[in-house]
């Protein structure tokens, strides 16, 4: 009987130690990541959100390890919050736990369908699940779940099997209802309160295509 | 008929009511670049509020554009009734001082006479919205500097800063017209009221009652679509994201049968009522 228990306990250990820590693939994907240390793409970006009507746009991106992502542009710009966080800064940031959901096989590569915990309070997002390439070590799509800005979920599309950086990223977010201020309103304009009110939360999307990447790595 | 005409542009030209007119709105630009400048920033977070739990945004939106987009706005109200109080005042003050009566001594024609009241109240309008057009320009601009356009019309429309420059441009064209059929209009209210103070409240309500209704369903699409109120707006076309240009046009040439129809009203009750 005390062997029975014995057994049972340790089986039961192991299994939540391994939920605890990070797993193998997440981590060859993180390695690859961190090994840029600079790089810079033009960005476009195509909006579709309901009530927002925005011509393309464009603008530099510049990551450099340890710092903020930075853009430049000659026209007003609007940035998506997540979705250009191609490091994954923001998820690794703070210790995390990791919980492999699924595998499955796409276009002959496994797709391993990976959830990340926070461990830590002060990290700005309360589950992801990411889908990851185990082959070509990159993220394929991403579901990010935050207490501030609602869910996000995001789609990379790569040019090459070797490309670490997407060349087309599909972002989908909720986004609240429009509310404007009646003094910036023209006179045509018609508010049906109604309908705005049974329309709640909406979700937009945005387009970004990168092109004329510029990398640099760690040397090694 | 030369000699009306700039007989009728020498008394604009010394009349104070002109300059009082042409400085209020030069005022009134002032007070939207100040209340701009110490309340734009608020103005534009309050509208982009929703976005901003989304978006980073890169740029300002406070610039010249948006500035002479809400100078543009005057043409609400502002800018038609200083329009409509000079305007009816180059009739209204000449019966007060009964200077219609030795005018008619000499040998001018009634119609021409008159004729020549609306041709210098239009070339006025245009004066008027051109100035306006080119000190907000200059003003807007020189103090905010150029910027893309962010206009709430079904939705929140964003115009890069030459496509926003060339869009209030157009408005302002589409908006003169607006104007041009306010000011002809009042000088047709003078013509049947001839009192000054009884012209400046009925023009006062003409304005008043058009952009209430300009709101209002008429309950008939004809009506919805061309009688004068729906037409008054048609400067705010340029500011969809996809310009209709065949309803602008439209718009525009039954606009100018409405002011054709109202200085003909007007020139034909003066030149068939008896002055006195």
């Amino acid at each position: 009987m005390m062997r029975r228990y014995l057994v049972s306990w340790l089986v039961l250990s192991s299994l939540a130690l391994s939920a605890q820590g990070v797993d193998e693939d997440l981590l060859r994907m993180k390695k690859r990541l961190d090994s840029v240390v600079y790089f810079q793409a033009n960005l476009q970006l195509e909006t579709d959100i309901s009530f927002v009507h925005m011509p393309v746009k464009r603008a530099l991106m510049k990551f450099e390890k340890g710092k903020p992502v930075q853009f430049s542009s000659n026209d007003f710009v609007l940035l998506p919050k997540r979705g250009l966080d191609f490091s994954l800064r923001s998820l690794f940031e703070y210790p995390v736990v990791t919980l492999v959901r699924n595998t499955s096989l796409k276009n002959g590569y496994t797709i391993k369908e990976i959830n990340v915990i926070p461990a830590d309070k002060r990290a700005d997002f309360t589950i992801a699940t990411l889908w990851i390439n185990t082959s070509l070590r990159r993220v394929e799509s991403a579901e990010i779940s935050t207490s501030k800005d609602g869910t996000y979920a995001l789609q990379m599309q790569y040019q090459q099997p070797l490309d670490i950086f997407p060349d087309r990223v599909e972002v989908n977010f909720e986004i609240e209802r429009i509310r404007i201020p009646l003094n910036f309103m023209g006179k045509g304009t018609q508010i049906d309160k109604e309908k705005l009110k049974a329309e709640g939360s909406k979700t937009g999307k945005i387009f970004m295509m990168l092109s004329n990447y510029q990398i640099r790595y760690i040397a090694r | 008929m030369k000699r009306l005409i700039y007989a009728e542009i020498l008394k604009l030209i010394k009349q104070s009511k002109t300059y009082y007119a042409l400085a209020s709105i030069l005022i009134i630009e002032v007070i939207i670049l100040l209340s701009a400048y110490f309340e734009g920033t608020n103005i534009i977070n309050l509208l982009l509020d929703n976005l901003r739990k989304s978006f980073y945004f890169q740029g300002s939106l406070l610039n010249g554009n948006l500035l002479q987009y809400l100078v543009l706005n005057t043409l609400w109200f502002h800018l038609p009734l200083i329009i409509m109080i000079v305007v009816s005042g180059t009739l209204t003050t000449e019966y007060k001082d009964k200077t219609v009566q030795a005018v008619m001594l000499q040998p001018v024609k009634k119609w021409q006479w008159i004729l020549s009241k609306y041709i210098v109240a239009i070339l006025f309008t245009l004066l008027v919205v051109i100035a306006l057009y080119v000190t907000s320009y200059w003003l807007c601009r020189g103090l905010f500097g150029e910027g893309d356009l962010v206009v709430y019309l079904d939705g929140l429309n964003f115009f890069p800063a030459k496509e926003a420059a060339y869009r209030i441009r157009w408005a302002f064209v589409a908006g003169s017209l607006s104007m041009l059929f306010f000011a002809v209009s009042s000088l047709t209210l003078a013509v049947w009221l001839k009192d000054v103070t009884k012209t400046w409240i009925v023009c006062s309500l003409f304005l008043i009652v058009s952009n209430l209704l300009l709101k209002i369903d008429l309950g008939n699409a004809w009506l919805n679509q061309y009688s004068f109120v729906k037409l008054n707006d048609t400067w705010q076309y340029f500011f969809q994201f996809t310009i209709p240009y065949q309803n602008i046009f439209i718009n525009w040439w039954v606009l100018m049968g409405y002011i054709i129809f109202m200085a003909a009203a007007g020139i034909f009750v003066f030149h068939k009522r008896d002055i006195g």
